[in-house]
Parts: structure tokens; C-alpha cells; sequence
């Protein structure tokens, strides 16, 4: 396999990873607007622990997307650059606030145990994060960003990346944070809750699969009709992916009815991890479609070898690590 | 009103993007500093309660935990700003050299997942593992943190010293990235900038511990925090200056341009003069009110005090940086290093005698300076290379100008992120203020 296309998947799967961990931990601070309004404090201590020790790590996924895309196709990441530095900036806004709001509400002052201002900032920057970056997501996918072979940009700068997909992708990243993090939730408080909390976020993640399912179907009419290269793709290469994604959607929806939250964990990272999976897919060898491909973006072949030399070693330490991290905190049961 | 007509005119948008870039990576630094610095005090705490048991070391080492908690998750999220940043300001740099410099951010970015997963592991796993697991998970922290730095800073070494690579008219042809990350200003750039991470950590402990004992609160948790704090900071400032010299010598060899505007060296010269203060006058091509002593730079630079030193009227105006900033920037840096070198002198002095640090309240002010001192340093540092560049963003190569994106909006962007930043600011000071007055346990 050529360089590229090792680097290419790499991407592709810590840009689906960070889907699953960094989206899960976003939809947990969505969901916060609707707890803070009937507080009860195990409730919010499930979310606290649930996110705590691993949202650091999970948020490197994106990093690590950043910094692959600028070494290995510096054009594509040099045209998404000029093309969306408006929604990447408003989604770093939220980035930013999620991460430092979570840092300083963990420290409240004894005069008021809950910073409320910091409440209300993560929750508001939790869901901004994932509608902003949706959004240049689907913006890219849309296929109608105007950008040319060398990486410029000719289309408005300020709200160029602004159609029907991109803007339907940042309500769907949204739906599609809160409902990983319930259905995690929901499997998280059955484990350490008893029944009440976990009949509740069992609900909520029923709902919000329900939903899902409706906005999906919603997404794939849309791709149909308003990026036709993306949806030839859909239906050739990636309909495999897809499929398996939407059989994922179904099964969580059917393991939480039957209050096996273990399996519909499993169900809802397929179905989301199909999505994201299945739009790289569909539009290989496009990276920004129509005009930069792999192979128009790529850097020189002496660079792209030791990288994927380097990816290669650099997942051999970060699997077993994040591996003890997942167990210690994700799996192992606490000592009671 | 437009924020862009505050700026100079013509390169309103230049400009804007280069205190953008200022603005962020010293915001950056100094908790990048923390980042590599404070696991090392962690990992020597809890180490000496393994092995006294005694819980004094334990309550220290939590405490510092949830502290550095706070920091991390702001160094994480300031630097992720910066991340973005360098595609979206600079992207014609990104789109030529992203090649070039990605291999070093790209192993930065594995080192960035074992430090935070082993943070994450320390941080909440107190009670989950046994104490020396515990202890053992800080140990990759540590790692990864000077790893990081380490990669980080032969990116931008690279930029001024650029290596490894072929270019065919304006696009790349060819790059070595392990030749790259070779490059001749690398060794000294990272020792230097890792000691000083170690010194700002070292003694910014120590400060805040000096005020404590200056408040008159001094009970044996504050007495051992400080000693440790000041251990790390006396044991790496000599080095530090030892590290500064031999990047000096560095600059005079691959950035000759640079090392004349630090030292305000108009005229080429042998025998060149040593100046301690003054003020580079560019009107007139002369350092004035500067005390000089005679051929001791070109004994600096090159060991041997004949050896002319090129000035800055060895090449055109256009290609000389900012003088006056980059000359005082680099005084303001060798003043530092030398009063906290002979605060650490006193405390070592006192230490060979007495074996133990100095208590006095007049040793106590001084190192309530040390902390603030040593960031200065560091950011007067950090100027001096970057300033020093301009108007190169990689030196001999590309013009900072030709790589910025040059957006109308530039001057919006940075008011916003300055707002941001003062909101992030004050957050984190709050919040360690708080972690600070949790009372003691008896
Ligand atoms: C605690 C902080 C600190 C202290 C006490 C010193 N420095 Fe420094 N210096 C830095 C922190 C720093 C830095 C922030 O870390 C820099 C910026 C870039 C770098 O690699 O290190 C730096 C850069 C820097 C450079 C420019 C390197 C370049 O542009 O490539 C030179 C020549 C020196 N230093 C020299 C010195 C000397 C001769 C010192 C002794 C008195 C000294 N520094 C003390
Ligand atoms: C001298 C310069 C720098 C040093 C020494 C340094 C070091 C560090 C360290 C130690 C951390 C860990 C976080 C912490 O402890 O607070 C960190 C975080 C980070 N830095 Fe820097 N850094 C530098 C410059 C940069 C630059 C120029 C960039 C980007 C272009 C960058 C990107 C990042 C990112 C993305 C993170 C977050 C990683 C995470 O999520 O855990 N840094 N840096
Ligand atoms: C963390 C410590 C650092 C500080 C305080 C710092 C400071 C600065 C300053 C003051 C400028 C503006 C120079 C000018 O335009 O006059 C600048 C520019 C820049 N720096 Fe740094 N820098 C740091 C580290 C780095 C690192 C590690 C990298 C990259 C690997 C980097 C990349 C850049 C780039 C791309 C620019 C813009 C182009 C230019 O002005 O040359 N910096 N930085």
C-alpha cells in the first residue's frame, strides 16, 4: 500500500475516533442544558466522571487530524484553511470555553458550589464545538467549496462555506454528540447508578436515537439532491459502510429497548463510526471535492514514508495506553 | 469602528497577524513551561512520600495535582488555538513547508496522547491504583511533556535555521524531515528552551511559596514546597546560562543578521565591543549609551576576539529586523539570567554552609521576583528569536509577509481572541486561587 493512502486512513480513523470520544464528550456538556434544569447532584456527578479523565485525551484525536492533514496534503489542509476559517474559528471558540469552563467549575469556591457562569459556558460552548465543526465537515462535503488545484480560495470569504449540507451538518453533529452520550450514559449509570438514573438516560438515549434515525434519512435525501458526486459514491463504493452503519442505528435502538446498554454502545459507535468512515470512503480520492485529490495534495513520497513509519510506532505506545486508561475508568467496575 | 484602523497602515492585516501570533504563543509558553516542568515536582513528592510515608509529601503532591489539572486543560486548549492558528494565518507557509516541519508536530502530536492519557490516569486514579502505579503513571507525563517540547521547538528551530529540503522555483521538490529536525540551530534551541521551562516552573513555586512565608503563613507544607520549587530553579539556572551562551554562539553562526540586531552591531567589525544596555538609534546606524567592552563580543561569538562579527549594514534595510525590540528584548533576557543566577548562588551558598535554604524575609522578596523574572526572561527570549527573524518567517526562504493569508478581518480576529484570552486568564487565575485557600489538612 502506498504511503498515502496508509497516512489517508490513519486521518480518517482518529477523525472517526475523535467522533465517537470527543463527540460523546460534547453531547455530554449538550445535555447539560436540559439537566440543568432538574439538577440532581448524582446526576450530575455521573456526567463529571463520566468525561473527567479521558476528555484530554480524547480531544487529541483532533490534533492529531490537524497536524497529519498539514504534513501530509499541506494543500488540502491550506485551502480548508482559507475556505472555513470562520466556522473553525467560531468551533475553536466553543473548544476553548468547553475545556477551560470544565477546568474551573471542577474547582468551586465554598460560597458557590456551583459556578453557575461556567455551568452555563460549557453547556453553550459543548454544543457550539460540534455545530460549528459539523458544519465545515459537511461544508467539504458538499463538494462546493470553491477552491482550486494550488489550495486558494475564490469563493466569499467570510460565508463562502454557507449551503443546504453545511448547514444541516451542524444541526446533525449536534443530534448526533447527545445521542452517543446518552446511549454511554446510559450504559455508564447501570453500571454504577442503580436503576433510576439509568431508566432515564435510557429514555433519553431512545429518543435520541429515534431522532437520529429520522435525521438521518433526512441526510442521505439531502446528499441525493445536493451532492450527487458524494451520493454516486454512497451508493458504489461505501454502500457496504452505510449499510453496516444503519444496521448499527437499528441494533442500539433494539438493545436499549432491551436494557442491554453494553450492546447499544457498540451499536451507536457503528453507526456513527459508519458515517464518518463511510463519507471518507465515498469521496476517495477527493480530500476537498472536486478540485484536491490525494493525489493533487500529497507531499513529497520522502516525507510520507517515515510518517506512516512514525504513525505506525506511535500506535504501538498510545494502544495499550489508551487501552488502561478506557479499562481503569470505562470498564474495570469500582471498588464499592 | 473598524478594529484595523487602530493599526499602522499599509500592512494593517500583517500586523494584526503577527501580534495574533505574539499574543498566543506567549500566552502559550508559559504554561507550556508548567506542562514540562511541574510533573518532575509531582513525581519528586509523592516520590518522598513512598519513600518516608510521610503524608506531608502525599497532601503536597495532591494538591499540586489538581493545580496542574487546571493548567494542562488550558495549556491543551491554548494550544489547539495555536494549531489552528498556523494554517488559517499562515497558509501559504503551511501549503510550501507543512511537509517539511509536520514529521516533529505530528510525533509531537503521539506525545500529546501519552500525556494525556497518563494525566488523565494520575490525575483521577489516587484512589484506583496502588501508590506506585500511581507514581509510575506521572513518570510518562514527565516524558512526554519535554518530548513535546523538545519536538515542538526543532520546528522552530527549522524556521531559523532552515535544512533538508529542495525547492523548485516556489514549490517543494524534495524534503528530508529527519534532516530537518537536524538542523544546526536545533541542539542549542531545545536545551535552552527545556531548562527554561524548568527554571520558570522552579521558581514560579518558589515565588508563590515566598509569598506565603511573607504572610506569615509558614507551616512545614510551605517551608518543603518552596524548597523544592527553589532546588529546581538554582539547579537549572547556571546551566541555563551556560545553554543561553552556546545559543548565542549558535545565532552568530547560522543567523548573523539576528545575533547583530541583538547585540545593536551597526557596522561589521573585528574586535567588536560587547554592549551592555543602550539603545539602538536606526536613524543614525549606531547603539548609543551602551557601556562597551572592547573585542569581548567577538570573543563571545567565536571564542577569539579578532574575528570581525557582521553587522546589520552587511545586508539591506529590508532584510533587518526591528533592532531596538530585538536588542532590548535580548538585554532584558541576560538581566534576568544574571539576577537569578546570584539568587541562586545565595541559596546554594547557603545550603553548602547550613544545609538548608535561606528563611529570610529579605531572601523571601527575592524570589518573589524570581517567578515573574523567569517568564520574562523567557518571553524576552522568545522575542528575541522571532522578532529577530523578520522579516523572514523561515529565514533566507519566505517572507512573512508572502505566507500570511493577509484577511481584511485580521484585526477583528485578534481583538476577539484577546477578549477570549482575558476570559481564559482571569479563569485560571480564580480557579488556582481557590485550589490555593482549600484549607490544610490538620
Ligand atoms: C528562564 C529563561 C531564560 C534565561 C534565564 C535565559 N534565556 Fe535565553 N532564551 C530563553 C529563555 C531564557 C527562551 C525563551 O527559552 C529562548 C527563546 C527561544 C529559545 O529557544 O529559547 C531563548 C533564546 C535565546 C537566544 C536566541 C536563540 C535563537 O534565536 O535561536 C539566545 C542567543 C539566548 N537565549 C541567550 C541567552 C543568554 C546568553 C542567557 C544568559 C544570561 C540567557 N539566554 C538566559
Ligand atoms: C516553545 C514552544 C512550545 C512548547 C515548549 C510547548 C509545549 C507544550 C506542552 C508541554 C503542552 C502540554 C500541555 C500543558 O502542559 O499545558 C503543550 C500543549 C499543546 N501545544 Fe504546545 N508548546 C509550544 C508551542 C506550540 C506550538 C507552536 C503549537 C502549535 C502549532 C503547539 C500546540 C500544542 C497543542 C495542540 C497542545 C495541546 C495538546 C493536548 O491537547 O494535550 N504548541 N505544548
Ligand atoms: C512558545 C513560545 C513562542 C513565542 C513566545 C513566540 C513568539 C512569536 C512572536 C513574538 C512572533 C511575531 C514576530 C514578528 O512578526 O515580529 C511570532 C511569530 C511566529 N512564530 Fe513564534 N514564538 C514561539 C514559538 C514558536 C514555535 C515553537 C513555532 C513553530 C514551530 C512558532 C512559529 C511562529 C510563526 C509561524 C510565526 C509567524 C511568522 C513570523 O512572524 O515569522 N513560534 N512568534
Amino acid at each position: 500500500m502506498s504511503p498515502e493512502v496508509v497516512v489517508l486512513g490513519a486521518t480518517l480513523v482518529a477523525l472517526t475516533l475523535y467522533a465517537l470520544l470527543g463527540g460523546a464528550d460534547f453531547g455530554a456538556g449538550i445535555w447539560e442544558f436540559n439537566t440543568a434544569l432538574h439538577v440532581s447532584p448524582r446526576e450530575r456527578a455521573l456526567l463529571r466522571r463520566a468525561i473527567g479523565p479521558v476528555w484530554e485525551a480524547n480531544h487529541v484525536w483532533l490534533i492529531f487530524v490537524l497536524v497529519a492533514l498539514f504534513t501530509a496534503f499541506p494543500l488540502a489542509f491550506a485551502a480548508v484553511c482559507r475556505a472555513l476559517w470562520l466556522p473553525l474559528l467560531l468551533g475553536l471558540l466553543g473548544i476553548v470555553f468547553r475545556g477551560a469552563a470544565f477546568a474551573f467549575r471542577s474547582v468551586p469556591s465554598p460560597d458557590e458550589p456551583r459556578p453557575f457562569h461556567w455551568e452555563t459556558l460549557f453547556a453553550l460552548a459543548s454544543t457550539a464545538a460540534p455545530f460549528f465543526l459539523g458544519a465545515s465537515a459537511w461544508a467539504i462535503a458538499s463538494g462546493r467549496l470553491d477552491v482550486d488545484r494550488s489550495g486558494g480560495h475564490g469563493g466569499d470569504p467570510l460565508l463562502g462555506w454557507l449551503n443546504p449540507m453545511s448547514i444541516f451538518g451542524a444541526f446533525f453533529a449536534v443530534a448526533t454528540c447527545a445521542y452517543l452520550a446518552a446511549v454511554y450514559l446510559a450504559r455508564d449509570a447501570r453500571r454504577e447508578e442503580g436503576v433510576e438514573l439509568a431508566e432515564l438516560w435510557r429514555r433519553r438515549a431512545l429518543v435520541a436515537g429515534a431522532w437520529m434515525g429520522l435525521l438521518s434519512a433526512a441526510g442521505l435525501a439531502l446528499v441525493a439532491t445536493a451532492a450527487p458526486v458524494l451520493w454516486e459514491g454512497f451508493r458504489g463504493r461505501a454502500a457496504p459502510v452505510v449499510l453496516v452503519s444503519g444496521l448499527g442505528g437499528l441494533s442500539s435502538l433494539g438493545f436499549l429497548l432491551a436494557r442491554r446498554e453494553t450492546a447499544a454502545v457498540v451499536g451507536a459507535a457503528t453507526a456513527v463510526g459508519g458515517v464518518v468512515l463511510g463519507w471518507g470512503v465515498a469521496q476517495y480520492p477527493a480530500i476537498v471535492p472536486p478540485s484536491l485529490t490525494v493525489e493533487g495534495t500529497k507531499a513529497p513520497e520522502a516525507v510520507l514514508r517515515p510518517l506512516a513509519i512514525g504513525m505506525a510506532a506511535g500506535a504501538a505506545l498510545l494502544v495499550p495506553s489508551l487501552g488502561f486508561l478506557f479499562y481503569l475508568f470505562k470498564g474495570k467496575r469500582p471498588a464499592a | 469602528m473598524n478594529a484595523a484602523a487602530l493599526l499602522p497602515p499599509g500592512d494593517a492585516a500583517l500586523f494584526a497577524a503577527r501580534l495574533q501570533m505574539a499574543f498566543t504563543l506567549g500566552f502559550h509558553v508559559v504554561l507550556a513551561c508548567l506542562g514540562v516542568g511541574l510533573p518532575v515536582l509531582l513525581l519528586v513528592a509523592e516520590g518522598r512520600f513512598l519513600r518516608t510515608r510521610d503524608e506531608g509529601w502525599r497532601t503536597l503532591a495532591r494538591r499540586w495535582s489538581k493545580a496542574f489539572g487546571v493548567l494542562f486543560a488550558v495549556g491543551a486548549v491554548s494550544g489547539t488555538v495555536l494549531s489552528f492558528e498556523i494554517g488559517i494565518l499562515w497558509p501559504r507557509f503551511v501549503a510550501v513547508f507543512g511537509p517539511v516541519i509536520g514529521f516533529p508536530f505530528t510525533l509531537e502530536a503521539f506525545a500529546f496522547f501519552l500525556e494525556a492519557i497518563f494525566l488523565g490516569l494520575y490525575l483521577y486514579g489516587w484512589d484506583r491504583l496502588t501508590p506506585q502505579a500511581h507514581w509510575w503513571c506521572g513518570v510518562p507525563v514527565a516524558a512526554a511533556g519535554l518530548a513535546s517540547a523538545w519536538f515542538v521547538v526543532t520546528a522552530n528551530a527549522w524556521m531559523n535555521a532552515p535544512a533538508g529540503f529542495r525547492l523548485d522555483g516556489d514549490a517543494l521538490a524534495d524534503a528530508d524531515p529527519v534532516a530537518a529536525m537536524r538542523n544546526p540551530a536545533a541542539g542549542a534551541q531545545t536545551t535552552h528552551m527545556i531548562l527554561a521551562a524548568y527554571v520558570v516552573t522552579g521558581f514560579l513555586v518558589a515565588s508563590v511559596y515566598a509569598a506565603a512565608r511573607l504572610r506569615g503563613e509558614e507551616r512545614p507544607y510551605h517551608r518543603r514546597a518552596r524548597a523544592l520549587g527553589l532546588a529546581m530553579g538554582c539547579l537549572s539556572a547556571p546551566a541555563q546560562i551556560l545553554a543561553g551562551d552556546f545559543a548565542a554562539r549558535v545565532v552568530a553562526r547560522t543567523q548573523p543578521v539576528k545575533f547583530a540586531a541583538m547585540e545593536g552591531q551597526f557596522q561589521t567589525e573585528a574586535r567588536a565591543p560587547l554592549r551592555l544596555g543602550g539603545i539602538p538609534d536606526e536613524e543614525r546606524g549606531e547603539t548609543r549609551f551602551a557601556l562597551e567592552i572592547p573585542g569581548a563580543l567577538s570573543w563571545l561569538a567565536h571564542r577569539d576576539a579578532d574575528v570581525p562579527v557582521r553587522g546589520l549594514d552587511s545586508v539591506p534595510a529590508a532584510e533587518r529586523p526591528p533592532i531596538a525590540i530585538v536588542h532590548l528584548a535580548f538585554q532584558s533576557m541576560i538581566a534576568s539570567g544574571v539576577v537569578l543566577l546570584a539568587l541562586s548562588a545565595w541559596a546554594g551558598w547557603t545550603w553548602l554552609r547550613r544545609r538548608r535554604i535561606p528563611e529570610s524575609r529579605a531572601f523571601a522578596r527575592a524570589l518573589l521576583v524570581a517567578g515573574p523574572l523567569s517568564i520574562l526572561a523567557t518571553e524576552a527570549g522568545w522575542i528575541v528569536t522571532e522578532v529577530g527573524r523578520q522579516p523572514w518567517i523561515v529565514q533566507g526562504v519566505m517572507r512573512t509577509a508572502d505566507a500570511a493569508a493577509g484577511s481584511p478581518r485580521a484585526g477583528w480576529i485578534l481583538a476577539a481572541t484577546l477578549a477570549v484570552y482575558a476570559v481564559i486568564g482571569v479563569g485560571s487565575f480564580l480557579a488556582l486561587r481557590r485550589l490555593a485557600r482549600r484549607p490544610l489538612p490538620a
